[in-house]
């Protein structure tokens, strides 16, 4: 425990819950945000991340529990490990619904797969300190992409443009049921990592690896996409683009993105201190998607 | 000028790179990444999307039976004894067994059995009967199995009524197979039976089918039931005084296979013992309890989330016994040698998990 103990605040916690959804694609169109196929796709990068990523997520912590000796954070990284479990369950099962509209994600999922199941999986080390180096590792990694899934769930939940412009309620369900749940859960991530290691360089290198393999791995994502797009005959994606889009509001605004990095840097961060639970749990008490569909 | 040069150099050298980059990027765009052969994501198992399926036809195989064919996209694989969950379209969720062929991928058959609140309905069947006409689109879950056909050279079935819809797929694998095979058919009368002409065809070369209907001969003679060995299973579904008849008539200890679709069915069922191999315990689960409630008292550190089956948090690999299971979430593979503990049972006397 290398630096001090930045300060949660206390009345946003919750005891966590993986809840039941359900989510019905047969009405969505491919360009779920209409006549917008750049923002679409944007946004669907998260389909091509999430399976993998999450299934990554619950398979590295179920290796973390042991090494927990607080029973309240224990009882957290449960109700997180079934929640992201979940998540993964509820993106992956947007993938078909993109191949039966003549996208087929496969190409660029099999990467993501191989990027979270053998470049980040469980390595042939030694036991002892190697071992226990990459889970360390990996959980500080975790911890730095949980910052951004906390940031775009925030984000998701006040993005008011979205309506304005008609996405389709069902992504959009989908979309604000995960990132308030995300919100829900945002501390634990971070929590986990301070209480098993906390170190600030190990803090600020894996942040650096993780921002830098979610900016490669996204614009990749849209340039998949945009290519591959069988309604687009010269789909391209530029940063440009993600500017102008993030100013109108229906993707992250590029300086909220920058403004959000010395903010996890800070030694005085802690996820509770941005986003709202409250807002969060209004959402998921509201969310068709995790009510039963109804 | 030294410096010019590397300025120079070093810029040279990072147009060319990145020309080589740009021109292998555009013949495979998604170099250099390696791919996972065979890939995962995107072939889930879809279980946070509902599954639709459309009523084709309506037919009448007995008095006060309607029998439906479901026509969905890639339905899931079953075997015989599998029930479906039907939303029904004011919100209730009835299980009905499946009654078709297995081979089929496009359609699950059920059959259902109108039951007026008088006589103990609850208003499922009503609803079936009176709203799901040809061209209504519902959702379904499952297949699930909680009353599967064992592999076996002789069989003993037992079915009242609307209870021959799980046996009729069995009856038809057990024939398939070479199988020794009886049953006794009760119903009230031989017009409220469904699928008498085929079970009687069915059965007629080996004399393998009883047919006892209630108006003609009264009720069904279940003393044979005491002589049947005690390898070979007995599978019963019917009303309950029936499947209790069942029960009584059985030799001591054995008990029959049974297919109960009350209300106390999906919750709770009989006690029996889990064993803990690892830390050496044993514990009992009450008819109440599942079996994480019971397990969690012994093992703190226990991991599990939704508490209602669909997560997957709490799975936990089977040693050995025979499983219930009773979750939403499970391959018919990975219920092979695990259970999710929280909702699924025992459907014997004892369990081993690996904990």
């Amino acid at each position: 425990m290398s630096n001090t103990q930045p300060a949660p605040v206390a009345s946003e916690h919750v005891e966590l819950k993986a809840r039941k959804v359900s989510f019905d694609w047969e009405e969505t169109p491919l360009h779920w945000v209409p006549g917008d196929p750049f923002t679409t796709h944007t946004i669907n990068v998260l389909h091509l991340l999430l399976p993998a990523g999450e299934r990554w997520f619950v398979h590295v912590y179920r290796q973390a529990l042991p090494y927990i000796t607080d029973d309240r954070l224990r009882a957290d990284v449960i109700g997180f490990i079934g929640q992201e479990a979940i998540h993964s369950q509820a993106h992956d099962d947007v993938l078909p619904h993109l191949r039966e509209q003549g996208l087929d994600p496969t190409p660029y999922t099999a990467q993501v797969d191989w990027f979270f199941e053998k470049l980040l999986g469980d390595r042939t080390l030694p036991p002892g300190r190697p071992r226990r180096w990459w889970l360390m590792e990996r959980v500080a990694m975790i911890a730095a992409i949980e910052h951004y899934t906390a940031f775009l769930g925030n984000w998701v939940l006040n993005a008011d443009e979205l309506d304005r412009v008609g996405a389709d309620p069902t992504m959009l369900d989908l979309l604000r049921w995960h990132g308030a749940e995300e919100v829900e859960h945002r501390s634990v991530a971070f929590e986990l990592f301070m209480h098993l290691d906390g170190g600030y360089r190990r803090r600020a290198r894996t942040w650096a690896l993780a921002f830098s393999a979610l900016v490669f791995l996204w614009q990749r994502g849209v340039r998949f996409f945009m290519e591959n797009d069988p309604t687009l005959l010269d789909g391209k994606a530029s940063l440009g683009q993600f500017v102008r889009k993030g100013r109108q509001g229906v993707l992250p605004s590029t300086p909220d993105m920058l403004r959000s990095i010395p903010r996890y840097l800070s030694r005085a961060y802690h996820p509770s201190q941005e986003g709202d639970t409250a807002q969060a749990a209004a959402y998921l008490a509201s969310s068709p998607g995790a009510n039963g569909g109804r | 000028m030294p410096r010019f040069t590397t300025v120079a150099l070093v810029a040279g050298a990072a147009l060319l790179v990145r020309r080589a980059v740009r021109s292998r990027m555009t013949t495979a765009p998604l170099w250099p990444m390696p791919a996972l052969d065979e890939p995962v994501s995107g072939y889930g198992r879809g279980s946070t999307v509902p599954r639709k399926a459309l009523v084709t036809s309506r037919g009448a195989p007995a008095d006060g039976v309607v029998e439906l064919r479901l026509e969905g996209r890639a339905l899931p694989a079953w075997q015989p004894g599998a029930h479906i969950d039907l939303v029904l379209p004011s919100g209730l969720v009835r299980q009905y067994s499946l009654c078709g062929d297995p081979a089929d991928p496009t359609a699950y058959t059920v059959a259902t059995r109108l039951i007026e609140t008088g006589q103990g309905g609850r208003g499922g069947s009503r609803e079936v009967h009176e709203q799901l006409h040809e061209g209504v689109e519902i959702e379904i879950r499952g297949p699930r199995n909680r009353f599967p056909l064992v592999d076996s050279p002789a069989y003993v079935f037992v079915a009242g009524g609307i209870g021959i819809t799980p046996v009729l797929p069995m009856l038809r694998a057990a024939e398939a197979a070479g199988a020794d095979w009886r049953l006794v058919y009760c119903g009230r009368s031989r017009a409220t039976m469904p699928y008498l002409a085929e079970i009687e065809a069915l059965g007629r070369p080996g004399g393998r089918v009883t047919v006892v209907a209630e108006d003609e001969s009264g009720r069904p003679d279940l003393g044979f039931l005491a002589d049947v060995p005690a390898w070979t299973p007995v599978y019963c579904c019917g009303p309950d005084g029936l499947m209790d008849a069942v029960t009584e008539a059985m030799p001591e200890g054995v008990a029959p296979r049974m297919e109960r679709f009350s209300a106390a069915a999906t919750t709770g069922g009989t006690a029996f013992e889990v064993e803990l191999r690892r830390s050496g315990r044993t514990v009992r689960v009450a008819a109440d309890q599942s079996v994480l409630a019971a397990v969690h008292e012994e093992v703190p550190g226990l991991m599990y989330s939704c508490r209602q089956g669909f997560c997957g948090t709490c799975r936990q690999r089977v040693l050995e016994g025979e499983i219930d299971h009773r979750d939403e979430l499970l391959t018919d593979a990975e219920r092979d040698g695990s259970m999710l503990i929280c909702v699924s049972r025992c459907a014997g006397k004892r369990l081993v998990l690996d904990l």
